[in-house]
């Protein structure tokens, strides 16, 4: 599986010697973590729903946020207790099952979690219903009104965990089905009042570490989420366009952003419905963009990945949105020479950056396949130049360039240069 | 790229690690112990692999496993971390691989509640209409959690109880411009998902989906000038990628696209010879999770003294092998 908690990750090793005293402060630790989780157990079994079960859960999720099993009590403690219960007749779910995130076909354990939510608790936070006068519309908004409440403290909860602990899974799952929550109960304005709030988190554990990729995903999601019917949306393609450039500015080695820019453009030309000009304008741009952050930085990876990207639009343009669709052969042929010539001038400042010669060998044959044809006589010797190139900067992919050199039928002139 | 600063390897300290994995189930008089009681059972299996690969699989008891196996089982089937904490697709997937590390199926059958009702947990987690899976009734989906039941199925022999097409259709849908793959569509490429979408596909014999020409390239691009494999691009080199990483290369067959003396220098200084364990960088706090993705790359890299792993499943081969009969 890939990462979670309890790996210990960039923790210097030291020598572990406690002293007699602080054994003992452990020990002491250790019970009173242990009495709490007891206790807890012991009501959540015994389905004592109540809001100081609720206190209890709090406080052992502070101390422990990778405990999955009391976040879900705390869910079962929400949907049984605090939260308001769907009433008969009335239909305040608008979610579509199927579009929700958390609505998995068929839950395993419906049926014990059934069970638990018919122990009717008590329920605080709203005064008891069926006082003379109140219509079945002003419960219901009384309902509403509690429930954003419940749920908006749910969301502040869980804010100082994800500070402290930006990686844990748990947190951000238990997160998104409170956020669920707010789209099945409350009024869609309210809803999406709350998702939009949403983003604003999103962008601030993206600015205390810019390639947080559980970070990342979840803006994706919350963005995809605003964007639905279900509360109102519509695309914000241009914004989170924006978005990728203010990161990209700030720190032009942010792979996510560049990632993230590649999977909007398509659907932000849509929705421009931009022409052949302004496509061709916009490749132009993007292009000008990457040109000028690789003069700074030749070695960047991620520039070269987006790089990569821009030119496969060129060059592989079956089947998928690309970015200029109506371009002829011709156009093809002289963006890619355009964008070869260029990087050969990099080699001016940079002669020892290897992914410089990994492109210039890579774009050669891209153009060698849109001019359906070999390498000419004059190509094949450049192309030998720069594998031999990689292989000198290069010897740990040495693997790869044996393989380049066999598929591209450069054998003979790699050794021609050896001698 | 020189390897001047690179400092001379101890060789692998076997019997440390062995006593560091044996030592981690008696560590209750540390805070540590009981914040990580949720990851007990994945712990287990992490530890009883490792020890596996060391040649001692007899040094943690295998009655006393089983039975603490057993003791975490639900109702519904699935398993939770530990006894008293809830089903898991993640802890559910930690009983099979430990059920079958330990040829422990007939057990399960007769003491516990019977595979069926195991492959009935986890076929319950299919998202019918989105092929993906969930982790638990919560919902939460992630690659991880479709690569998991296809592990947990396939063991059991049950796969045939979920819709591998839609699940097939859904990781293609995960891939990038790249070759690599995300946590879910429009995700950027990191190793680990790589792992688990290329290990699914490979598990439902559909590799042809694969782009291995431009995989392969991004994985050899994973190496680090220190010898060590990041994650993805521009971060740091960390030992349970060099899990995630070769193992992806292996599958598609490209073990040759990185140096691999210099990978295996770079666990080995991950080592803590001493006490045993391995870290995720020289000179880092070890974990049990860090000591098996060091042992499970020293293993697919050749290293004497060490049993073959199967770079699908994360088990040792022979125990694939006995499993499904091949
Ligand atoms: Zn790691």
């Amino acid at each position: 599986m890939a990462d979670q908690g309890g790996s210990q990750h960039g923790i210097a090793r030291t020598s572990r010697v406690r002293t007699e005293e602080q054994k003992q402060l452990e020990q002491e630790k250790i019970r009173k973590y242990r009495e709490l989780e007891e206790q807890v157990r012991s009501h959540v079994s015994q389905n004592h729903y109540t809001p100081e079960v609720f206190q209890l859960t709090s406080r052992l999720l502070k101390l422990n946020p990778e405990y999955y099993t009391i976040w879900n009590a705390r869910r079962r403690l929400l949907i049984s207790g605090l939260l308001s219960k769907p009433s008969a007749g009335s239909s305040p779910s608008r979610a579509s099952p199927s579009s929700s995130p958390s609505a998995t076909t068929t839950t395993p354990s419906a049926a014990s979690s059934s069970s638990l939510s018919t122990a009717t608790p008590p329920r605080p936070a709203s005064p008891t219903a069926g006082t003379s006068g109140t219509t079945a519309e002003a419960d219901e908004a009384k309902d509403q009104e509690s429930d954003r409440d419940v749920l908006k403290s749910e969301l502040n909860f869980t804010i100082p965990l994800l500070l402290d602990s930006p990686k844990c899974y748990w947190i951000w799952s238990y997160r998104l089905w409170v956020l669920n929550q707010a789209i099945e109960r409350l009024p869609t304005a309210v809803a999406r009042r709350i998702w939009e709030e949403e983003l604003g988190l999103a962008s601030k554990m993206l600015s205390k570490d810019q390639r947080n990729f559980h970070a990342w995903g979840y803006r994706r999601h919350v963005v995809t989420q605003l964007e639905s019917a279900e509360l109102d949306g519509s695309s914000m393609a241009e914004a989170e366009f924006e978005y990728t450039d203010k990161m990209i500015r700030k720190d032009l080695s942010n792979f996510s952003a560049w990632h993230s820019r590649s999977k909007i453009i398509p659907r932000l030309l849509d929705e421009r419905k931009a022409d052949d000009a302004a496509r061709r304008a916009f490749l132009d741009k993007e292009l000008g963009l990457i040109r000028d952050a690789l003069n700074v930085g030749p070695e960047d990876q991620s520039l070269w990945y987006y790089h990569r990207y821009l030119m496969l639009n060129l060059v592989n343009f079956v089947g998928h949105p690309t970015i200029a669709p109506a371009f002829t052969q011709e156009d093809r042929v002289t963006y890619v020479i355009r964008e070869i010539e260029d990087i050969r001038e990099l080699l001016e400042d940079y002669d020892d950056v290897q992914l410089i010669y990994e492109a210039l060998f890579d774009y050669t044959l891209h153009l060698c396949q849109l001019e359906e044809r070999q390498p000419d006589p004059e190509e094949r010797v450049e192309l030998a130049g720069w594998l031999k190139k990689l292989m000198v900067l290069d010897p740990m992919r040495s693997g790869r360039w044996a393989d380049l050199e066999r598929d591209t039928g450069l054998v003979a002139e790699v050794a021609a240069l050896e001698r | 790229m020189t390897d001047q600063n690179v400092a001379e390897e101890p060789p692998l300290a076997i019997s440390a690690h062995v006593q560091y994995i044996q030592r981690l189930d008696k560590r209750r008089d540390e805070y540590e112990y009981w914040l990580t009681e949720h990851l007990r059972l994945n712990g287990l299996y992490w530890g009883l692999t490792a020890l596996h690969l060391l040649g001692h699989p007899e040094a943690i008891p295998r009655a006393d496993t089983i039975d603490f196996v057993l003791s975490c089982q639900h109702e519904n089937g699935g398993f939770g971390a530990a006894p008293g904490h809830d089903a898991h697709m993640l802890s559910t997937v930690s009983a099979v691989q430990i059920l079958a590390l330990l040829d422990a199926f007939d057990d399960l059958e007769k003491r516990g509640l019977g595979k069926a009702r195991v492959g009935e947990y986890i076929a319950n987690l299919q998202n019918k209409s989105s092929g993906t899976f969930a982790g638990d009734e919560w919902g939460e989906q992630d690659t991880r959690f479709l690569y998991g039941a296809f592990n947990a199925l396939s063991l059991l022999g049950l796969l045939e109880l979920v819709d591998v097409d839609k699940a097939v259709e859904h990781i293609t849908q995960c891939a990038n411009f790249d070759g690599g793959y995300g946590v879910s569509p429009g995700a950027e490429s990191h190793a680990g998902q790589i792992f688990t979408c290329l290990a699914a596909l490979t598990i439902a014999g559909k590799q042809e989906y694969v782009n291995k020409a431009r995989l392969g390239r991004w994985l050899s691009e994973r190496q680090v000038a220190g010898g060590g494999l990041n994650g993805r691009p521009e971060k740091k080199e960390d030992v349970c990628y060099s899990w995630w990483v070769l193992s992806s290369l292996q599958m598609i067959g490209k073990t040759n696209y990185i140096d691999k003396d210099k990978l295996v220098g770079f666990i080995l200084r991950c080592q803590d010879t001493e006490t045993g364990g391995i870290s995720d960088r020289p000179g880092d706090v070890v974990d049990v999770w860090h000591t098996l993705f060091g042992l499970t790359g020293l293993s697919l890299l050749d290293y004497p003294g060490l049993e073959p792993v199967d770079e699908v499943y994360c088990l040792p081969k022979s125990t694939v092998d006995r499993v499904l009969g091949r």
